[in-house]
């Protein structure tokens, strides 16, 4: 830990040293800026991202935030949450420190996700220092995020590997479309954790370093322009590319996975707060999980 | 607005001698912190004899400019001459206006104690910012208003070859066409030299 620690520490210094060089993005380098934009042997990633921005990023946020909330009310009136009798048997689940790296990771999301918003709806806000304090918040929110996500990478991988159960969770949707208790094909993570866990973890680290190259901005790592073959601003504006549309992702799985937690699974919560569920909801919602605990003589 | 009457710059790289006077003008100007080009002169071809040139760069001011399409808080406005200029007070430095523009103009200078990316800073074209004009706050965040003053633009008002001009698009275009007409028709015989005065 202490090392992994250190190791962070390190990168951000490097990354601040580069700076201290020719600037990469106002100094020669843009001329290149300017023949790379729009021209035929370049990318045109300036068009493409200001045609991005301007028609598509905030339309498809603002309808992932209206639409996913609806469908999950519309969810939970017609069909209602998962109510398992709880002052039964509990299992623990998560020891303390996967509750402890979860619980880092979340609070982080808790934060990055509504400045993220606000940043992208900044001109209904009136911008100013609101939408400027959000995306300062947004930029520190990332450092205990950027401190858990290989830590919780590393603790869940096995768990998350997909298998012949998840084929047919996802025929039945993981059972949400109705209200019958039957058990569930499903390990410790269902499908829909697993499908979850990738996209906070990679996609997670994808958004952490996007987010810093659009933060540092004019940093000079020679190596990644060799590698990408991108000139500096072209790397920047694959990032904000990249970020917004695996914010779209991340958004929407954010958002199913806090109505689970909070609403569609009474009492869900437990389990990152003490790390215990109701024995009955890991019966149903994880059958395989429960039985190989049995086999395993641990329940 | 008419294409023509819009204010643009023109650097004519005929002329250009890379003497770095326009931005050292601008930076002078506007108090500029160290870091902080709004303009800068940019040699290509460097070496390669008959293709080195050199040319001085800022913001276009563009037609339908690509910055105001994608800032997150629309901070920008273009003035009715086409000048386009944006609210520093709202802007929060998100640098999605670099990534759209075209010229690499806009800049940001780290404040605050994480160094995180300040306001946007970019070429006025002299013509200040939304605050009331020539107010010590407008020059203060955007620099001197020459623009209201009636005057020319400092970096071209500078040049000592003139290869920098500014003005309504026509007018630019005009002066343009003159130089490429006049072109190889010799050096124009001054009435009143040296040798006349002295008569050597
Ligand atoms: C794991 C998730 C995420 C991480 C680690 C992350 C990190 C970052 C970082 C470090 C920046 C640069 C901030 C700066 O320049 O000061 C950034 C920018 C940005 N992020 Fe995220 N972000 C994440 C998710 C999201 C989501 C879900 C959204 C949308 C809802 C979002 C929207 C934005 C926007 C619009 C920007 C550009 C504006 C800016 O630079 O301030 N981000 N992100
Ligand atoms: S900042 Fe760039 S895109 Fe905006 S008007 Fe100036 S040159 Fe054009
Ligand atoms: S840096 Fe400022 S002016 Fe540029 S797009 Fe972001 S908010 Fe708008």
């Amino acid at each position: 830990m202490r090392k992994y620690l250190y190791f962070i520490i390190a990168t951000l210094f490097l990354a601040s040293a580069a700076f201290a060089a020719e600037s990469q993005i106002w100094g020669d380098g843009r001329v290149l800026n300017i023949f790379g934009y729009g021209q035929v042997e370049s990318l045109k990633l300036g068009p493409l991202f200001t045609m991005l921005q301007k028609e598509y990023f905030e339309v498809i946020f603002f309808g992932i935030l209206v639409g996913v909330p609806s469908a999950f009310f519309l969810h939970y009136l017609i069909i209602g949450p998962k109510v398992f009798p709880h002052g039964g048997k509990k299992i623990y689940v998560f020891n303390l420190f996967h509750r402890f790296i979860h619980q880092i990771a979340a609070l982080s999301f808790i934060v990055i996700v509504p400045t993220g918003f606000i940043i992208i709806f900044g001109a209904q806000l009136g911008g100013g220092s609101l939408v400027r304090l959000a995306k300062d918040m947004h930029g520190l929110a990332t450092i205990p995020f950027a401190i858990v996500v290989i830590p919780m990478f590393l603790m869940w991988l096995k768990d998350a590997f997909f298998n012949f159960d998840d084929v047919k969770w996802i025929m039945i949707v993981g059972g949400y479309l109705s209200k019958e208790k039957k058990p569930i094909p499903a390990g410790k993570f269902n499908a829909g954790q697993k499908m979850w866990y990738w996209i906070a973890t990679l996609g997670g680290m994808i958004m952490i370093i996007t987010g810093a190259t659009m933060y540092f901005m004019d940093f000079d790592i020679e190596l990644l322009r060799q590698i990408s073959g991108l000139t500096q601003i072209d790397l920047l504006r694959f990032a904000a590319i990249v970020h917004n549309v695996m914010g779209f992702g991340v958004v929407v799985f954010f958002i199913v996975h806090l109505y689970m937690a909070m609403f569609a699974i009474k009492g869900a919560v437990h389990a990152i707060i003490d790390g215990h569920m109701e024995d009955e909801e890991v019966k149903i919602l994880h059958g395989s999980y429960y039985k190989k605990l049995k086999e395993e003589g641990k329940i | 607005m008419s294409e023509m009457s819009r204010m643009k710059f023109y650097c004519d790289d005929h002329r250009c001698i890379e003497c770095d006077g326009c931005s050292v003008a601008c930076a002078e100007a506007h108090e500029l912190p160290t870091g902080i080009n709004r303009r800068k002169v940019v040699t290509l071809n460097e070496g390669i004899e008959g293709k080195e040139f050199s040319t001085s760069i800022a913001c276009m001011h563009c037609t339908d400019a690509p910055c105001e399409q994608v800032c997150p808080v629309d901070c920008f406005y273009i003035r009715e001459d086409g000048i386009v200029l944006h609210d520093k007070e709202v802007c929060i430095g998100c640098g999605y206006c670099l990534y759209a523009c075209p010229f690499g103009a806009p800049q940001f200078p780290r404040d605050g104690a994480f160094g995180t990316k300040g306001a946007m800073d970019k070429c006025t074209m002299c013509a200040g910012g939304p605050l009331e004009t020539n107010s010590a706050h407008e020059r203060e965040l955007y620099g001197q208003n020459l623009i209201a003053e009636g005057k020319v633009p400092v970096c071209a008002a500078m040049c000592s070859t003139k290869a920098l001009i500014v003005g309504e698009a026509s007018e630019v275009a005009k002066i343009y066409r003159q130089r490429i007409s006049s072109k190889g028709k010799g050096v124009q015989s001054a009435p009143y030299g040296w040798s006349k005065a002295y008569g050597n």
